[in-house]
Order: C-alpha cells, then structure tokens, then sequence
C-alpha cells in the first residue's frame, strides 16, 4: 500500500483532528454526546475532565478503536484508516505479561515502518530520556515509569505528524515528567507535529497546550486554556475541590506545579 | 540400531512428520503462551474425535475429516468470543466437551474394536501413511508462510493489541486465521502424539524457552530447538525401547522443561 503524502503544516490545509457532532455509545450506555472541535495542523490540545468522563473513548473514537454512534471524525481530511502512517499513539495503560521474553529494542521495532532505518530505534529512545543501552534490556523489566517512555518512544518512531497521547506523563517521576514537556515542545516547535494528549495536570496542560478540550460525556469547554479553564468551568468539570491559583514567574515549558485534581490544588493559569 | 531404524520407510514417515509438526507446533505455541490460551488446544484437539467418528461412520480418510471439524470448531470459538461475553476458556469447554460427546455417541453405532480412534487417542508412529505425511506437509508449508507473513504483526497484536490495530494490523482477520493454523496444526498432529497428548507440544517447547531466553529472537530459537530434540528424540527412544511414541515424546519435552527450569535458577536468563 502507498504511503500517503506527508501533509505541510499551513494554514490553508484540513484541521489536523475534526470532530463534528460525535457520539459514542456502548450499547445503550452513551458515553460520549455532541462532541465537536478542530485542532489545527501544528497545535498541541489536551482533552480534560474527570475520571470516567469519556477521555479515552474519544482518543479511541478518533483512533477508529471505537465506532461513532453519529457524527464525523476526520484526520487530515480523510478517515483515519486512510493516515494511519502519520500518527502515532501511546496508550494510557500497556497490560503485558512480563515475563515475555522481548527487549524494549525488538518491541519498539514491532511499530517500525519499512522505511524507517533501524538506528531509528535507539535514536527515539534516547530522545525520550532512556540510555541508549535500554534497547537490549528485557521489556517486562522496566518500571513503569521507563515503560511509559518506551510507549512514547514507539509512538514517535515513524515521526509522525500527529501524536496522540492517553496520560502520557503517568508513571512518569518529575525529572520524567520535565523530560516529557521538553520533548513535546521540541517536537512540536522543530516538526511541528500536532500533539493531542488526555491530561489530569491542569498546571502542564495550561502551561504547554495551545487548547484545551473539556469532557465530561459532554464538551464543556474548548479553546485556548486562559479563556477555556475559568473557575466556573473547573468547578464544573471536577467539583468545588478543585480551585486555581495565579502563579505569577511560570511560563510555558516551566516544570509542572500542583496537579492532580480530586484535592485543593495550585493550578496556574 | 539407529541406522536400522531408518531402514523403515513408517519411521522414515514418522521423522519427517515429526521434525515438521515440531516446527509448526512451537512457532504457533509462542502464540498460545503469549495469549495465554493452552486450552485451546487441548480443546481443539479432543473435539476433532467427533470429525475421526464421522470419517469412521462414513469410511472415510479420517485426517481431512477431522481438520474439517476442527477449523468449524475454531471458527465457532471465534465468533462467539465476539458475540458473547463468555470468556474464552468457557467457550472451549462448551464446544470441547459437546464436541466429544458427538464422537463417544457416533463411535457406539460402530461394532467391534476401532484401532483407528485407539491411534488418534494415544497418537502411533506406525499410523502415519503417505497420504498423511503428504497433507502434513502441505499444510505446513501453508501455514509456515503465513507465519513468516505475518510473525511481526501477529507478536504485535499479541503483546499490543491496540497499537497494532492503529499501525493497520488487520487484527480480527489475523486472528482467526490464527484459530485455524491452531487448530489445523493440532489435528495433523494427533496422529503422532493422539488426541490426549498434542496439546503438549504446543506448550511444553514455548514454556521450557521462556525460561532461558530474554529475547524473542532468543525465544524463537530455544522454542524450535527444544520442540525438534523433544521429538526426535522421543521418536528415537519409541522405537528403541518399544514404547508408545506420543507418550515417549512428551515424557522427554517434560523432563528438557524440568531441565530448563534448573537452568534458569543456575545462570541469569540471557538473550
């Protein structure tokens, strides 16, 4: 099969992720209703919104994991099935049994397209913060932390010119976490690759995101995160637990403060 | 005696068979490990009893009968896997059980002492004829360039299934051919180590390499040579000391995953 042509990042060209009016049920039980945003070709987005809220639903709606009940998705102007080569995807969770017997070298070469050298592998995952000797080491023996790198690591192989992350920073320890943000800044200002990730860290997504998407079964809010993340709409999405703080001195690619919702936070805007 | 041995053209048959079911057998066994789906076989394998029955009934050539019946009974296990919430082993119960039981009832409306369901009960290196050998090779052949096909995407759909999906592994279609290379490798097997016994060497080889290796390259290797020694030598030792070859050849493939096991606890697991 052809690999399709890679798409410029302009302006004039298809939003990178369209979704319009999309609904996603299982069975009776709908998850997801009248969902609708673009991302533009070149933006970093995050979805938020508490757990159970339909964040990964739409991440696997959009992946063509899960069918839409209604409305339209489309990648670059087309079904996903039609781009599949231009995005890469790391999931939140990777249940594996661990004592399987292939190196984090053999499963990143799993994704690699045919064209891709092979030094492609160990060049990925020194990029995400692994020693360059981890492509030898046993898959199963990694933290869980080194393994969320791994994940990335194999997302961003082909180079890709979407990146789509499902809470690509747990597990992650701070030093992991700083590394994370480097990169999808690094990625997205030198590739412009477009980047939309789920997040719980109000601080990160407010710091690194160009928008930021709101769910919980329905869209709450969409735009860029000043004008999106109000108090109002904080408190609508999780509760009076949850309030923001200014942090005056942090800019974006700055180390994430207080995150985590469920408690009274620090979130910066 | 060894060269005597070979003198035989039914041992001839029997090692050709044998050295192939091997191959085929530990390759599609790393699947059954990696998806934890031992049972499988073991199912596929007492349900083609009712296919041997109906060849038997009908008197036909029992093997493509009972290939036949064990690809629908795949194939049943399959679909139901995706439109029940049964979980898998359930289903392979079910089918299994039913299955044999079909074959314990056609079997009754036969007279008399049946060799032909004691030999695909307890597997015989006598039983196999050139037709049998001919349909084990092509069938290996078939299979085998499959697997070399699709091995990545197969590993990957295994160990990732929804990066596989999304990096455009046509996941539901490879699976159920996987079914079917299953249970198509398990019935041409059963000749050799019987209904009761095959599904061993799909487990034994796998499970002995897991515990040496860290690689999958490694893994891959140690599988296929463990299933061939296992084998051959079991065949060997059947006819050397006159003992039921299915039996002999599990006998060694447990005693190399015992051998394996000390092994692994003696030296750090390398690639």
């Amino acid at each position: 099969m052809p690999r399709p042509s890679r798409p410029t990042n302009n302006q004039g060209g298809p939003p990178a992720i369209a979704v319009k009016d999309c609904t996603v049920a299982y069975g009776a039980n709908v998850v997801l209703e009248g969902i609708s945003f673009e991302i533009a070709q070149g933006q970093v987005a995050a979805v938020i919104g508490p757990n159970g809220s339909g964040k990964t639903t739409l991440i696997k709606a959009i992946l063509g994991l899960i069918p839409v009940r209604s409305g339209e998705i489309r990648v670059f102007g087309k079904h996903f099935h039609a781009v599949r080569d231009l995005v890469g995807y790391a999931p939140q969770r990777f249940d594996f049994d661990r004592s399987f017997p292939i190196t984090v070298g053999e499963f990143m070469n799993l994704a690699r397209h045919p064209h891709s050298p092979a030094s492609r592998v160990a060049e990925k995952i020194k990029e995400v913060g692994l020693a360059a000797q981890t492509v030898r080491v046993q898959l199963g023996t990694l933290s869980g932390g080194q393994l969320q790198r791994v994940l990335i690591a194999q997302a961003i192989l082909n180079n890709p010119q979407i990146l789509i992350l499902d809470e690509p920073a747990s597990g992650i320890d701070i030093a992991g976490e700083a590394t994370f943000q480097e990169l999808i800044a690094h990625l997205n200002q030198e590739y412009g690759t477009t980047v939309l990730m789920i997040s719980h860290d109000i601080a990160m997504v407010s710091r690194l995101v160009d928008n930021v998407i709101c769910v919980n079964r329905q869209m709450l809010c969409y735009g860029p995160p000043k004008e999106a993340l109000t108090a109002r709409k904080i408190d609508e999405l999780f509760g009076p637990a949850v309030e923001l703080y200014e942090h005056p001195g942090h800019k974006r690619g700055d180390r994430a403060h207080g995150h985590e919702h469920g408690q009274r936070t620090d979130h910066e805007l | 005696m060894i060269m005597e041995m070979f003198s035989f053209a039914f041992m001839q048959r029997a090692f050709v068979a044998g050295a192939l079911l091997a191959v085929l057998l530990a390759a599609l066994g790393i699947f059954v490990t990696l998806r934890k789906m031992a049972f499988f076989g073991d199912g596929i394998a007492h349900s083609s009893l009712a296919g041997i029955a109906i060849a038997v009934l009908a008197g036909a050539a029992p093997l493509p009968v009972a290939l036949a019946w064990a690809v629908g009974v795949a194939l049943i296990i399959f679909w139901l896997e995706r439109s029940t919430k049964l979980a898998s082993d359930t289903l392979i119960g079910i089918l299994f059980t039913a299955s044999m039981a079909l074959g314990v009832i056609m079997m009754s409306f036969t007279h008399g002492y049946q060799p032909e369901l004691v030999t695909y009960l307890f597997g015989s290196i006598l039983a196999i004829q050139s037709s049998d050998l001919t349909i084990i090779a092509v069938m290996t052949a078939v299979i085998a360039a499959w697997l070399a096909l699709s091995f990545r995407g197969l590993i990957y759909m295994s160990l990732a299934k929804e990066n596989a999906v999304v990096a455009g592994v046509p996941v539901n279609i490879q699976t159920a051919i996987l079914y079917v290379a299953l249970a198509a490798a398990t019935v041409l097997g059963v000749k050799i180590l019987g209904i009761i016994l095959i599904s061993a060497l799909l487990v034994l080889p796998s499970a002995a390499a897991l515990m040496l290796v860290s690689s999958f390259r490694g893994y891959l290797a140690a599988a296929l040579a463990i299933a061939e020694l296992m084998v051959l030598t079991g065949l060997t030792a059947s006819y050397l000391y006159d003992l039921p070859s299915g039996a002999t050849i599990i006998v060694v493939g447990t005693l190399l995953f015992f051998l394996a096991a000390v092994v692994s606890r003696l030296r750090p697991a390398a690639g």
